[in-house]
């Protein structure tokens, strides 16, 4: 089934502020079904079954992140779905809300009720404001029909759901410092273990995850988790959301099975590169992602945890040879030192560094001092980083580095 | 190209007092609500000063470092006065593969600062990561108002309806 369509389907053909038009073309009818059967051990071995990773980045097993939660002893228990996406050239998440926003939802009171959750949050991205109004307008809609909030459609089930909307930090997309900045706190991460899963938000058993995952369950809930777990059965199952950008024909949001090539990606989905544009490398999940150059085309896109390409976000940003490669060094490095949280010094100062030292690279003033330096700071920000943030800062300036030294140091050769 | 403004509580302070015990009231005295007043409260004065701070310290039975812990930390709250015109261009990877650099460049020029300095004490220009329309940059907010795709020749043209 490779073209099958699951959370694009209906973009752009139903009203997104309209209930009814969700409803008419079959929505809300996995909740029903789940409500029916009240069978919440069923549902969560369909979604075991189906082998659905998380979409966020990490690509955690939600079947067994959500069995964790379900099973746990406390019976307070929270869900989250975290719609704090700030990674540069991702916005996926925000092409749901803005589409289809009761897909989300149906998906955020299914998962609720499948964990025991009496209480679920929408996490959103401070910066998105016309999300947080359609989505508003969304759940009220949503309420009035019953879909949540006391006695779901007639039966036993309770649940509450509310947007937090969050307040401009990149950090917070990760789940850790997410609880963080719920409970009022600085979105720094928290240490591991204990889990989330064991103890989340003010201590208490919490599932995060991210909307895509969350926008699966509706049609897993429907169709069965088998029917799920056969399209691309290879490595892990689904569709995924890409973000195309840069040089390529069709910019934007394509849903397509995992397991794709890149080649395929770039030049059959997103239609090829953009007119008198030539291909020079592609980076693979948002700013933190690595860099493929024309030998990687052939790479498999997907969730898999030895793949030398981690897929991150889904974005795949396209870049040609008219782009100086110095400014693109700078928007990683500032990108990273902005948002660095402060907590452990390695991060803190070496994306700092980092910084520094690609601000002289684009002015063209790079000592040997410097390059020395920089292999002293990218291992460290490497190995010794309290979260994976400091780690990534140095994925894509490693890469980089390794293969286009020649057009990194061109100015300052030509200086000398 | 605007296309999105961020409504502005500032200006509707004349006309309709605001004051922050009548913002506090609006939340329950939740942990979970701090964030959500903090930044109600930054929005309606522009900045959260100690006098505030304080009082929102006493609502929530928190110090007031805690809660200056929580504001000084994130980007939609401030904690310190902001200049007259406050300009914010996301610099992430997609903007930077779109010309934001030489957007930067056209307002830098435009009034004679550098990126991120204190010169002059009206204007005052950052670098952001996201600023929630990622796919349409370059992104350049002014002021809370969102403009989409802006182009080194189109900076001068906006700007002027600011100065």
């Amino acid at each position: 089934m490779p073209n099958t369509k699951i959370i694009t389907e209906y973009w752009g053909k139903i009203d997104p502020l309209k209930i009814e038009d969700y409803i008419a073309v079959g929505g809300y009818q996995a909740l029903e079904k789940f409500v029916a059967g009240r069978d919440a051990k069923a549902a969560l071995e369909e979604i075991k079954k189906s082998g659905l990773c998380g979409r966020g980045g990490a690509g955690f097993p939600t079947g067994s992140k959500l069995g964790m939660v379900a099973g746990a002893k406390n019976k307070v228990r929270y869900f989250i779905c975290n719609v704090d996406e700030s990674e540069p050239g991702t916005y996926k998440d925000r092409e749901i809300v803005d589409n289809n926003p009761h897909l989300l939802l149906e998906g955020i009171a299914i998962t609720s009720l499948i964990i025991g959750a009496k209480k679920a949050f929408i996490y959103l991205n401070g910066n998105y404001r016309k999300e947080e109004e359609i989505l508003e307008k969304a759940l009220e809609q949503a309420k009035e029909k019953k879909f949540w909030g006391g006695k779901i459609l007639k039966s036993g089930y309770k649940l509450d759901i509310e947007i937090f909307s969050g307040a401009g930090a990149y950090i917070c997309g990760e789940e850790t410092a997410l609880l963080n900045s719920i409970e009022g706190k600085r979105g720094e991460p928290r240490m591991r273990p204990p889990y989330p899963t064991e103890k989340g938000l003010f201590g208490k058993p919490t599932a995060v995850n991210n909307a895509e995952t969350v926008a699966n369950i509706p049609w897993i809930i429907l169709n069965g988790g088998e029917r799920y777990s056969q399209i691309d059965p290879k490595k892990s199952p689904g569709t995924k959301l890409y973000i195309l950008g840069g040089a390529v024909k069709n910019c934007g949001v394509i849903e397509a099975s995992l397991g794709i090539t890149l080649r395929e990606l770039i030049f059959e989905l997103g239609g090829g590169m953009a007119r008198g544009k030539e291909f020079w490398f592609a980076q693979i999940g948002g700013a933190s992602g690595r860099l493929a150059t024309v030998k990687d085309l052939d790479i498999i896109l997907s969730y898999d945890r030895a793949a030398e390409f981690p897929l991150g976000s889904g974005a795949v940003l396209v870049v040609d040879k008219t782009t100086e490669i110095q400014d693109l060094l700078l928007s990683w490095a500032s990108f990273f030192r902005r948002e660095s949280c402060g907590k452990c010094v390695p991060c803190r100062e070496g994306t700092f560094r980092l910084w520094e030292i690609a601000k002289r690279m684009q002015d063209g003033e790079i000592s040997d001092r410097d390059k020395e330096a920089l292999d002293d700071i990218l291992w460290t920000l490497d190995n010794t980083c309290f979260c994976p943030l400091g780690k990534f800062a140095a994925v894509a300036f490693k890469d980089a580095l390794k293969n286009f030294s020649k057009e990194i140091y061109k100015n300052a050769i030509n200086n000398q | 190209m605007k296309i999105y403004s961020i409504p502005n509580l500032r200006n509707n302070k004349k006309m309709n007092f605001i004051s922050i015990e009548k913002i506090l009231l609006e939340f329950d005295p939740k942990a979970d609500n701090l964030l959500p007043a903090l930044k109600k409260i930054s929005e309606a004065f522009g900045y959260i000063s100690e006098k505030e701070a304080q009082k929102t310290a006493s609502y929530f039975s928190l110090t007031l470092t805690q809660v200056f812990e929580t504001a000084s930390f994130y980007d939609l709250i401030n904690v310190k006065k902001q200049p007259a015109l406050s300009i914010k261009v996301c610099s992430g990877t997609n903007c930077t593969f779109d010309g934001c650099q030489k957007v930067i460049k056209e307002i830098e020029n435009f009034f004679h600062i550098k990126e991120g300095d204190d010169f002059n004490p009206n204007v005052k220009l950052k670098t952001m990561s996201c600023l929630g329309r990622c796919g349409e940059g370059p992104i350049v907010v002014i002021n809370g108002n969102v403009y989409t795709r802006v182009t080194a020749s189109g900076v001068d043209d906006i700007l002027k309806n600011y100065v």
